[in-house]
């Protein structure tokens, strides 16, 4: 009997520690290692070009040092959003270990177009020239994706007010 | 045969205390460094009752408000239920739980939550489950924590919800695999917690001007139909036990509030009778300080701006509610002493770091 119980209490315990196969982080601020997958959207700025997943680092060296920079610590959790100020776009970052990564960018006047030729003040016609219709809410707005990047459009009185370019969930 | 029936009862009751040590040994203590906000909700039930004051919310009740100011300043009992990115439903569960153990005069919900509609449209979504984590591990058993952990599962979460549910219910399938990850802080606190927060206030001394916060335009200012039914269920909830709600923006600059957001939420409040108060209208009157009132550039003030916060919100409190002065009281004023003390002391040692 009492190697049953010997033998139970050790099962027991073995299924506290082996209950789930899967690691689950309870501090999720560890770096992950993967590279950025760079197979989305960019815009090109004075002939440099600048893409989600980027290394900050590199879009710093091609366009120089920013006009504005903040940055906002996450509520509980390690790791800083950065946002770097170029006059007509921002770009935000996102770490992965030490290094930071674009995460996204948006325009803010229309010294900057996409790739397709569309900037603040443009048309619904000119945007459904550059993009057709596909992704068009029908009131206010275009939400294109592209790999793990999602482009969103705003307009207001048949005109472009925000250009922005984020990385969605992969 | 009533022999193996004893050793049998024996044996489960064995289980039962190796398991629930090394639960208490395996799950997050929360007693130092960035995740002391863990330890927030668990803190309130050693300072629940005589409250007349409770804050309900996010980060932005628990970094911006000074309960002892308040105390200090007007003998106004009050407590703060926060914890990181709390969202609106955690908030009206917790609420709810709250009139369990007392019936406040005023709670105070910071609205700022009310952009997140579900537990999938908030930004960070890979730490949604350990940020649901820190809001519901704290809480104790109840209804109110069952409908809180159904109402916050994450979409990761969903995809396994026995496995969730019973993680909840047995925290120790949740972080088994912490025993590779063990530190001295988890055997100094294996089975006691330090005090981390001044009721529900967690300190901070640094001082990091503000900057300039972009954030991109929305498609939509509209707050989303959950966001509503809980705000709803939080006004019925006061108002059926006669607590008046008060909604407030905490005066923090980051993330943004937007006008349109400011706008639906005047609305609702002129229509159902509550006082609402845009904190960041009144920066000049609460007297923030902007190079030396924030730790984070504007996100969260510290100690210095959330004294100032509470001195100018206890006084709005004070004469529209009428709320006593129990300074005069003197078993309130003995156990409100000892609070003090420890506040003060904690913010000289926090000073002279």
């Amino acid at each position: 009997m009492k190697k049953l119980i010997a033998i139970l209490l050790a099962l027991s315990l073995m299924l506290c520690f082996a209950a789930c196969g899967e690691t689950t982080p309870d501090t999720p601020d560890q770096p992950q290692n993967k590279e950025p997958v760079q197979d989305s959207y960019s815009f090109t700025y004075n002939g440099k070009k600048v893409a989600l997943h980027a290394p900050m680092t590199e879009v710093i060296a091609a366009l120089g040092k920013e006009k504005s920079y903040s940055e906002s610590a996450s509520c509980a959790f390690e790791g800083l959003d950065k946002t770097y100020g170029y006059g007509s776009f921002y770009i935000q970052t996102y770490p992965i270990g030490d290094k930071d990564y674009v995460y996204s960018f948006w325009f803010v006047d229309d010294m900057v177009e996409t790739d397709e030729g569309i900037c603040i003040g443009s048309t619904l016609a000119d945007v459904q020239t550059a993009y057709g219709t596909e992704g068009y809410n029908g009131s206010n707005a275009y939400q294109l994706t592209k790999g793990s990047g999602q482009l969103t459009i705003i307009l207001e009185n048949d005109a472009v007010t925000s250009i922005q370019y984020v990385i969605i969930a992969e | 045969m009533k022999k193996k029936i004893a050793l049998f009862l024996a044996f489960l009751v064995l289980s039962g205390i190796v398991l629930f040590c090394l639960q208490a040994l395996l799950i997050p203590k929360n007693m130092s460094g960035k995740l002391l906000e863990g330890a927030l909700i668990s803190e309130y039930y050693d300072n629940a009752g005589h409250n007349d004051v409770i804050f309900i919310g996010d980060c932005e009740v628990y970094e911006n408000f000074s309960p002892i100011t308040m105390w200090e300043e007007y003998g106004i009992t009050s407590i703060i239920r926060g914890s990181p990115q709390q969202l609106i439903w955690q908030s009206y569960y917790l609420m709810e739980e709250t009139l369990r153990y007392e019936k406040p005069k005023v709670m105070v919900f910071n609205v700022l939550s009310m952009k997140y509609d579900t537990p999938d449209s908030t930004k960070e979504q890979e730490k949604r489950e350990e940020y649901n984590r820190l809001t519901l591990d704290g809480m104790r058993w109840s209804e109110s924590k069952w409908n809180s952990m159904l109402a916050s599962m994450s979409k990761e979460e969903r995809e396994d919800k026995v496995f969730t549910v019973a993680s909840y219910l047995l925290p120790i399938l949740r972080y088994h695999d912490r025993w590779n990850q063990l530190t001295e802080e988890d055997f100094k606190y294996w089975f006691t917690r330090d005090t981390v927060s001044d009721n529900g206030y967690l300190m901070k001394t640094g001082k990091v001007p503000m900057t300039n916060h972009e954030e991109r335009p929305l498609i939509s200012y509209d707050f989303g139909e959950n966001s509503w039914y809980y705000l709803e269920k939080m006004t019925k909830l006061c108002k059926d036990n006669g607590i008046e709600l008060v909604l407030i923006k905490a005066p923090a600059v980051s993330p943004k509030w937007w006008p349109q957001w400011d706008e639906q939420i005047e609305t609702y409040a002129a229509e159902n009778d509550l006082l609402y108060i845009n904190m960041l209208e009144h920066q000049e009157e609460i007297g923030i300080d902007w190079d030396n009132d924030t730790y984070d550039a504007g996100l969260h003030l510290n100690v210095y701006g959330a004294e100032k916060a509470a001195r100018w919100f206890g006084k709005v409190l004070q004469e529209k509610f009428q709320l006593a002065d129990h300074r005069v009281e003197s078993y309130l004023s003995g156990i409100w002493a000892e609070k003090c003390e420890t506040y003060h002391n904690r913010k000289k040692e926090m000073e002279e770091k």
